[in-house]
């Protein structure tokens, strides 16, 4: 098993290809799919080594685990995807204002972001999903999920009342197992910026100083006034992912993130066993989602983060390939 | 004011925005196309436009903005607001055919490209907050629905579920408060809620309870489904918090947009209306196509007609716009 830091992949997913059997839905793009024996010849992504001898044929089903609601078995390779999204540019990242914990929408080129970033995951399998409690990240994962070639339907999950859970009940069966829960959480939420939320940069280097602003950006643990340093961020977010969603990856669900550059980096850093200094400087591309292996209790890395400039591609694992391929079946 | 009366078809060009939606490709496309007012919109897949007759400023002129909520009330001098009601688009089960009701599910692709041609309709239409559902898919319309608008305020989702939601959205810069239109999420403003019926189908429902039990909940005004709402108690909620909230801000002079559903707007619609409960059972609201009335000395003048899937909706605009 590749190391997290090793570049070697199994399969490199090329877009567009012509009459290729693996689109993902009407709208998208069609997907290569690269085979074991063919090469991956100077991908957009250095380094990848085609796999030797790990694919097994098309026709074996894929054993997907069951929703939440319908009982939970665990997957007998007990091998589980992890998928963090960041979302794309929102209406205050363009006018180049602090945003936080402001819940500004997406901007049309954010929803393009969104809908690529779903257009890459359309294969790997997703039975619950995780997102802020701020509309840029949800609605970044529901325009991803169009794109799911498995076409179950996201449900955001209702439970700050007892009225608001009641009222959301499903009462077929067999429609929620064709559902996909959304979960929202507040720990997820971006980094909470304090006094700087709504401000230019120029208004806070007047307000503020540039180096006190400078430095509320680039250290780990010093908070700007009434906000979160990332330290603080990571904790909540951190914490979460551990009571709530490690839980759901041992039991082998399949899980998604939704959520924002703090909050994710907070939890790569977790996964990937980063110190502060490096989580600084860790920067995650928007439109390219992040896959990890969670297998035997550990995190496997299987596509960076990248640049902005960079493509992700994804080390598919034998049982991902597997329920793409069953995909493709459908 | 001699404007149109509420039921004319005059109406304004539509304009495009600068970013078109691509339906082929699913994604946002940076074209402009750009009807003027003086050139006419020959057949076009909108029926029966006609294009304004006088009451149109040109392109060019801005549109008079109120200031929003965190500004000041001075109510405008003509004492006249906007209110708009854009009902959502198709979601994924409406796509399956499954009653939905509160059961919070999101867009298709199809109810994205809705929500973005509701924008483009209303795009040059003042806006000062905005009201929508705890339901995404309402919220999502609102969201996208804005994008096209030529204001360019940025729509910001108010939080009020908890001190700490409300305190870490605060908004720390005057001028950036003065570009943005809060939007407000109410459950009130939910879709009817349907109980046992929600997440089944047709014939589900129709095998469980019976085919002539299921047109009837359907179609009455006071029959709940089980454990369900009906239209009479959705539109009670929904009414009392029309009242008790959006009026109000009409009153002080702000522009309103209500981004809901068909249920709670109805219900809306039937206040407004003074419909009764026979007229609001076959009131058919379309989707993509946004209702405007007009708020003036306590009344609501209708604007633009709530029509069926294969009308289009037209807009007389006042002389204020």
């Amino acid at each position: 098993m590749a190391a997290s830091t090793s570049q070697h992949a199994l399969i490199s997913i090329k877009p567009a290809a012509p009459a290729a059997s693996f689109s993902c839905g009407k709208r998208a793009g069609n997907a290569r799919f690269v085979s074991a024996t063919g090469c991956c010849p100077g991908s957009r992504k250095f380094g990848l080594v085609c796999a030797a001898n790990s694919q097994s044929s098309v026709i074996e089903p894929v054993h997907l685990p069951s929703s939440p609601e319908s009982g939970s078995t665990p997957k007998k390779s007990g091998e589980s995807a992890l998928i963090l999204i960041r979302h794309g540019e929102s209406l205050w990242n363009e006018k180049n204002l602090f945003t936080g914990c402001v819940d500004v929408p997406l901007t049309p080129k954010g929803v393009n972001e969104a809908i690529e970033a779903g257009k890459r995951i359309c294969n790997i399998p997703v039975d619950v999903i995780y997102t802020s409690s701020l509309i840029r990240a949800q609605m970044t994962a529901m325009l991803a999920m169009m794109q799911h070639r498995r076409k179950k339907v996201p449900i955001i999950v209702h439970s700050e009342s007892e009225r608001a859970h009641q009222w959301s009940q499903v009462y077929s069966e067999e429609t929620k197992k064709q559902s996909i829960p959304v979960v929202t959480a507040w720990q997820l939420n971006e980094r909470m910026y304090g006094e700087l939320q709504g401000l230019n940069k120029q208004e806070t280097a007047d307000r503020f100083g540039k180096d006190q602003v400078h430095e509320w950006r680039r250290s780990y643990d010093i908070p700007p006034p009434n906000g979160e340093s990332l330290e603080m961020c990571a904790e909540r977010a951190v914490s979460y992912f551990k009571d709530q969603i490690v839980p759901q990856l041992v039991a082998g669900k399949h899980v998604m993130i939704a959520a924002h550059g703090n909050s994710l980096r907070s939890i790569i850093m977790h996964l990937d066993k980063l110190t502060s200094q490096e989580v600084i400087s860790l920067e995650l591309s928007t439109g390219i989602p992040m896959l990890y292996i969670f297998k035997e209790g550990k995190f496997i890395r299987r596509g960076s983060p990248a640049g902005p400039s960079e493509a992700g591609v994804y080390a598919y694992t034998k049982k991902l390939a597997q329920y793409r391929q069953k995909l493709d079946g459908m | 004011m001699t404007a149109a009366a509420a039921t004319a078809h005059h109406a304004i060009v539509s304009t495009r925005s600068t970013r078109l939606w691509n339906a082929k490709n699913s994604r946002f496309d940076k074209n402009v196309c750009l009807v003027s007012v003086g050139s006419c919109c020959p057949g076009n897949r909108k029926l029966g436009l006609l294009c304004a007759s006088g009451s149109q400023s040109s392109v060019t002129e801005p549109v008079q903005q109120p200031s929003n909520g965190k500004g000041d009330h001075s109510p405008k001098k003509s004492k006249e607001s906007s209110l708009i009601l854009i009902r959502h688009g198709e979601s994924m089960w409406n796509e399956k055919n499954l009653f939905t009701g509160c059961v919070d599910v999101p867009l298709t692709p199809k109810g994205v490209q809705e929500a973005i041609e509701a924008g483009s309709r209303i795009r040059n239409l003042p806006i000062d907050v905005i009201y929508t559902s705890s339901m995404v898919r309402a919220q999502m319309t609102a969201m996208l629905a804005m994008m096209q608008h030529r204001r360019k305020k940025v729509p910001i989702i108010m939080h009020n579920e908890s001190e700490q939601a409300h305190s870490w959205s605060k908004i720390y810069s005057e001028d950036t408060k003065k570009l943005s239109i809060p939007v407000i999420t109410a459950w009130q403003l939910n879709e009817r809620m349907y109980g046992e019926l929600q997440g089944l189908n047709k014939q589900e429902t129709a095998d469980q309870f019976g085919k002539e039990q299921v047109h009837e909940w359907r179609r009455s005004y006071g029959i709940p489904p089980p454990n369900g709402e009906s239209l009479e108690m959705c539109a009670e909620r929904a009414v009392s918090y029309f009242n008790d909230q959006v009026v109000p801000q009409l009153t002080s002079g702000k522009h309103v947009m209500v981004a809901a559903h068909a249920n709670s707007l109805r219900s809306i619609i039937m206040h407004l209306d003074r419909l009764t409960s026979q007229e609001v059972i076959s009131l058919e609201l379309s989707t993509g196509i946004p209702m405007l009335y007009i708020f003036k000395e306590g009344k609501f003048v209708r604007r633009g007609s709530p029509v069926g899937p294969s009308e289009a909706s037209v807009y007389a605009y006042t002389k204020a716009f």
